[in-house]
């Protein structure tokens, strides 16, 4: 059911990521002194790579979300050999990720509006099993990875 | 009818009174900017997102915004699904971009992967001791992000304790998640000496919010590396949104449901 694909749902997602674009630019101009030209052309290219991938996801019948293929559209048009590469690195150099990250987390505040009250609900004791949880996947895989590039030579 | 549909759908979102409202608040995040506080030479890095997340909540919260309600809410929630995408493609370009670093450790990047099993056995015995019960599976198994809930609702179904616990977690790492993992990484690097490159790679642990937020704060910490910082960070997202899945279902799951099966009696007993 949820692989039908309509105009309207498509429209929608055209619109979000373009209120997106403008927001982020904004901040990038605000928060780096980046022109607000360039900013938005390198949001709009990270909006259609975004977009292609929520298209593809939609289209092949696999059950893959579609992160997965937004990262590999990127990995592969950012690729040394790919003719495309110099043009989409600088302008996405002039989107920042951590102003991307200012305007989802703007979002996610709100949108979190709802839950707030199941989070007092689960509780302190929720909020402590939450910090050792991101405490154990954070240093557990720093360690491994320490390990892992010491082994092969880079540090 | 399909028409008016359409248009009240593309009304409600634009919502200009929410999307000003947020854009205000992004402009003063950013431009109050990162801010360092040093507490005797341990070096805590403030970021502009951890300010606007912290702003939004208080917006929804304040009762003079009278604009931004439930509605608001719900259509928030459908804005983040989407603009995650972006931030994915942002870090795979960096990734892309630096595929020479990336080929010369070859596969050995993904066992990094399996650092996340660690989480199974610090945070179960924790959670267990705490009184949690079956919640505690989907509490520790993972880091409780989407990839994960899919499975686990699936596996579980979705009023099982499991995908309660797995959404406390969930609720709480979108809330908190990004101002914890600031505070760990910048304590962590200020006692335990690994390289910086391991701990980017630590960053990317499947949660693209919690990845840039402690790969900022990384940053801020060694700005001469910044590259090399975010190359490896990107790298090991995108290994973990391929891996982390399987990991997930074939590993941690199963793993936490043993260790659960063996440590909760014994907890059980001690505490009657």
């Amino acid at each position: 059911m949820s692989k039908v694909i309509s105009i309207k749902i498509v429209e929608e997602w055209i619109l979000i990521l373009l209120i997106f674009s403008i927001m982020a630019s904004i901040g990038n101009v605000v928060g780096y002194n980046y022109p607000f030209s360039e900013s938005f052309i390198g949001m709009l290219i990270l909006c259609i790579i975004t977009l292609v991938g929520m298209l593809i996801e939609k289209i092949i019948p696999y059950n893959i979300p579609s992160i997965l293929y937004i990262s590999v559209i990127g990995l592969v048009l950012a690729l040394p050999w790919s003719p495309v590469s110099d043009l989409i690195i600088y302008y996405t150099s002039k989107v920042e990720l951590v102003s991307l990250t200012t305007v989802l987390l703007a979002y996610a505040g709100i949108g979190m509006g709802t839950n707030l009250k199941e989070l007092k609900k689960v509780g302190l004791r929720g909020v402590i099993v939450t910090f050792f949880v991101i405490f154990g996947t954070y240093i557990g895989s720093a360690l491994i990875a320490q390990v892992v590039l010491s082994f092969t030579g880079i540090i | 009818m399909e028409k008016t549909n359409n248009d009240n759908n593309i009304r409600s979102v634009l919502n200009y009174k929410l999307h000003l409202t947020l854009l205000i608040c992004i402009i003063v995040s950013e431009y109050i900017g990162t801010i360092t506080l040093s507490f005797n030479g341990t070096n805590i890095i403030l970021l502009p997102l951890i300010y606007s997340l912290i702003l939004a909540i208080a917006l929804y919260q304040s009762r003079h915004i009278t604009w931004i309600n439930e509605e608001e809410s719900i259509l928030s929630n459908k804005f983040m699904l989407l603009l995650v995408g972006p931030l994915i493609a942002k870090l795979s370009i960096s990734s892309g971009n630096n595929i020479g670093i990336l080929l010369n450790i070859g596969p050995a990047l993904v066992l990094e992967q399996f650092g996340e099993l660690c989480s199974i056995f610090i945070a179960l015995p924790i959670a267990l001791l705490l009184g949690f019960k079956r919640e505690s599976i989907g509490m520790t198994s993972s880091i409780c992000r989407e990839p994960q809930m899919a499975i686990i609702i699936d596996k579980y179904g979705f009023n099982s304790k499991e995908v309660n616990g797995f959404m406390s977690v969930y609720i709480i790492g979108t809330v908190i998640g990004t101002i914890f993992i600031s505070i760990i990484v910048n304590v962590l690097c200020n006692i335990l000496p690994l390289h910086p490159y391991s701990y980017a790679m630590g960053c990317g642990i499947g949660s693209t919010c919690m990845n840039v937020a402690g790969l900022s704060s990384l940053i801020a910490l060694y700005p001469d590396l910044s590259e090399q910082l975010s190359a490896f960070s990107g790298i090991s997202n995108l290994i973990c949104l391929i891996f982390s899945v399987y990991i997930y279902l074939f590993i941690s799951l199963p793993l936490t449901e043993r260790i659960y099966g063996k440590l909760e009696p014994v907890i059980t007993k001690i505490f009657k």
